[in-house]
């Protein structure tokens, strides 16, 4: 299992970040980039704060974790699919390149994340997390929530094809409505209850607590979050063992 | 010895569960070559797979203490993304090997597809994928105390053929066969007892000719 995980690695760092290494670069600038473009927006309107936080810093506490989450959710979603040649080998298991590639997000994650906390710290911000052990929980079942999505939408696509499209179109206004752009305490309470039913709404507004001493969040829960996650990532292992064999069946 | 116990295995279709194997009981020897015989989609490819643990009975298990290859044939093994190289690097890396160019270069000494090599296993002809796939086993020193091949002489010319038979031969006190073949002249050449793929279950017999025998009175018309 450590030497398939191992092959499946290189081979995914490979397809995943391309030979020519401008991968990597890609993988920092996107997010950056996405970051500086609205935190531009936001100080051309005059904003040069968000809930007592410097925009730019507040724009990457919300990017980042929705940018993990889409990406893990995507990559694993496909995992299975991308791979089945490779089942043909006894030492490969479908699993395999799930958790293969769930490593490879978890580690962008992280690695981007510190690089570009860096870069800001550089040019004068003060980026060091008040509570970091916070922040990396709310990450990690952020993330957990992707893969139990994405390991749900492996098995999905072996009774519907086109499940992967439908999730497309399902995911892409969660940008506008995970919070990325604002916090709980920048709308009126009484339309939080259009917003709290997103666990991803949740993660952003429990880092950002956890990012930010002058940010305490009115209505992120971590009991409510850890609920969907392990839900989701039970009910993925749940459809992985029912249809193990249809994985590689041809 | 490989022994299969309940082994069922079917396929869903739009008209239900088409069964191709149904509570198939039987040990096979591994001190001979096998052939294996049946006309298309008797479920021989299917057979090969489940030997080789690319695939699973939905019922039942194959149990062995040998060592068996991957099946060796046009449409397993190799992932047509990655490079003929790197197909190699992935093998070599999943069965432990940390060092992996001893092998890349044996792999490609043995294939001669030249820079075909470092391009896409995609844009291969089936005769250079089955060479890269051939190449691929020999590179570990037949570490294998059964071979699977489906249907993989086919496609080569007479070079590759030549080439690997002379290996076939020679590995052969230790490696024994097990194959699927559409052409009576090469079973026979290599194998020594068949099986019949017949009603979802395995016929087996110890002496090729009669497998032949009984697939010819079964499958081929006489007249």
């Amino acid at each position: 299992m450590r030497d398939t995980v191992h092959a499946l690695l290189m081979r995914e760092l490979k397809t995943r970040f391309g030979s020519s290494r401008l991968g990597y670069f890609w993988a920092i600038v996107e997010p950056a980039a996405q970051a500086s473009i609205l935190a531009i927006l936001f100080t051309i309107i005059g904003r040069n704060s968000l809930a007592g936080v410097p925009v730019a810093l507040f724009l990457i506490s919300g990017v980042m974790p929705f940018k993990a989450f889409s990406k893990t959710k995507t990559q694993l979603s496909n995992g299975i699919s991308s791979n089945t040649a490779l089942f043909a080998y006894r030492q490969v298991s479908p699993i395999d390149p799930i958790l293969t590639r769930l490593i490879i997000e978890l580690a962008t994650f992280f690695v981007v994340y510190i690089i570009i906390l860096s870069v800001m710290a550089w040019l004068g911000l003060d980026v060091w997390p008040q509570d970091l052990l916070g922040l990396l929980m709310a990450s990690l079942l952020l993330i957990l929530l992707a893969a139990g999505i994405g390991l749900c939408m492996n098995s999905a696509v072996l009774y519907w094809k086109d499940a992967n499209k439908l999730m497309g179109i399902v995911t892409t206004p969660l940008f506008l409505i995970s919070g990325v752009l604002f916090s709980a305490t920048m709308i009126p309470a009484k339309y939080w209850y259009l917003f709290t039913w997103n666990p991803i709404f949740h993660a952003i507004e429990l880092s950002r607590d956890a990012f930010f001493a002058s940010y305490t969040t009115p209505v992120g829960s971590w009991g409510y979050l850890a609920l969907v996650s392990f839900s989701f990532v039970t009910l993925g292992l749940m459809l992985y063992r029912i249809n193990r064999i249809r994985f590689v069946t041809l | 010895m490989i022994r299969f116990e309940n082994v069922s295995k079917y396929y869903p279709t739009k008209q239900g569960r088409r069964y191709v194997f149904k509570d198939v009981n039987i040990e096979l020897p591994t001190d001979v070559s096998i052939a294996i015989l049946g006309p298309n989609g008797v479920g021989k490819s299917t057979l090969v797979r489940m030997l080789g643990g690319a695939d699973y009975p939905n019922k039942g298990q194959i149990v062995s203490d040998k060592k068996i290859s991957w099946p060796l044939g046009l449409q397993g093994g190799l992932q047509g993304s990655m490079s003929g190289r790197e197909n190699c690097r992935f093998v070599a890396r999943i069965h432990g090997y940390k060092n992996t160019e001893e092998i890349e270069q044996k792999v490609y000494d043995f294939a001669e597809i030249g820079a075909y090599f470092d391009e896409p296993v995609k844009s291969y002809s089936s005769g250079m994928r089955s060479r890269v796939a051939f190449g691929l086993t020999m590179a570990f020193d037949f570490d294998f105390d059964v071979l699977l091949i489906d249907e993989l002489g086919a496609v080569g010319d007479a070079n590759f053929r030549h080439k690997s038979q002379a290996l076939l031969k020679s590995k052969f006190e230790t490696t024994k066969l097990i194959m699927v073949s559409h052409s009576m002249g090469e079973l026979r050449k290599y194998c020594q007892s068949g099986i019949v793929v017949k009603n979802q279950t395995l016929m087996f017999f110890p002496q090729l000719e009669d497998a032949i025998q009984e697939y010819e009175e079964t499958y081929v018309a006489t007249n």
